[in-house]
């Protein structure tokens, strides 16, 4: 096997807590700016692939281990209907927003929706990592 | 006999469909959409869900079912592979 250059390897060391930054603040500012929980989640899982492809899978798989974000994952979409029964238990209908809110512009400024932002996007991210995971060792039985 | 009970099954439905079109005619301006609901959200929907972005407002307050309903067509996506593409497959084995 070919070895990788030295400057992808060390651009992507470099490149990569900021990426998981990136995707948190975009999942975190969804309801602020342009951004979301699938796009940030996007970013996020998007900086494991290229983890991924860059350090080796059996490396990445250590560091973020499949059964944690498979988890993870499985979590999101329970949390995202257990906030939406919360809107019921309130008093009111499904995903209704219950939550007191903030003033305008700043972040806890839309009561539920930081906490849907977050569940989908960390959904999205280890979602979309995990389905690399699973199609880069396809076949290769250990 | 099934090709006429079609027939009435489409006279019937072709009814209801114009009944529908012709009574609602002072909402129906030709040439002219009929924003009542997104002038709504454009005006009240900063004041109403707290969000500055109004796109997520809306498919996070407005219509949070539909993106239930995304969440569960990816997270069933990502279940149909972490299914099927298992480490341990071999050629001609199953």
């Amino acid at each position: 096997m070919k070895q990788i250059s030295q400057v992808v390897l060390i651009i992507t060391r470099k490149l990569f807590p900021f990426m998981l930054l990136y995707g948190c603040y975009l999942i975190s500012h969804g309801h602020l700016s342009p951004g979301g929980g699938f796009q940030g989640g996007v970013i996020f899982g998007s900086a494991i692939i290229l983890l991924g492809l860059v350090e080796g899978v059996a490396l990445t798989e250590k560091r973020f281990r499949e059964n944690l974000l498979s988890f993870i994952k499985n979590l999101g979409m329970v949390t995202f209907i257990v906030i939406g029964f919360g809107g019921i238990l309130a008093g009111s209908y499904f995903l209704s927003d219950w939550l007191p809110k903030g003033a305008v512009g700043t972040v806890p400024s839309a009561g539920q929706m930081l906490l849907l932002n977050l569940t989908i996007g960390f959904m999205v991210g280890t979602g979309i990592a995990v389905v690399f995971y699973r199609m880069i060792n396809y076949g290769s039985k250990e | 006999m099934n090709r006429i009970l079609a027939i009435i099954i489409l006279i019937i439905l072709a009814f209801f469909i114009m009944q529908g079109l012709f009574t609602g005619k002072e909402h129906l301006i030709y040439g002219q959409p009929t924003p009542k609901i997104s002038k709504l959200h454009v005006e009240s929907g900063v004041a109403e869900t707290g969000a500055l972005n109004l796109v997520t407002a809306i498919y996070l307050n407005y219509r949070a079912y539909d993106t239930l309903g995304e969440a569960v067509v990816f997270f069933v996506a990502a279940l149909g592979v972490f299914m099927l593409l298992r480490k341990d497959y071999r050629e001609g084995t199953d």
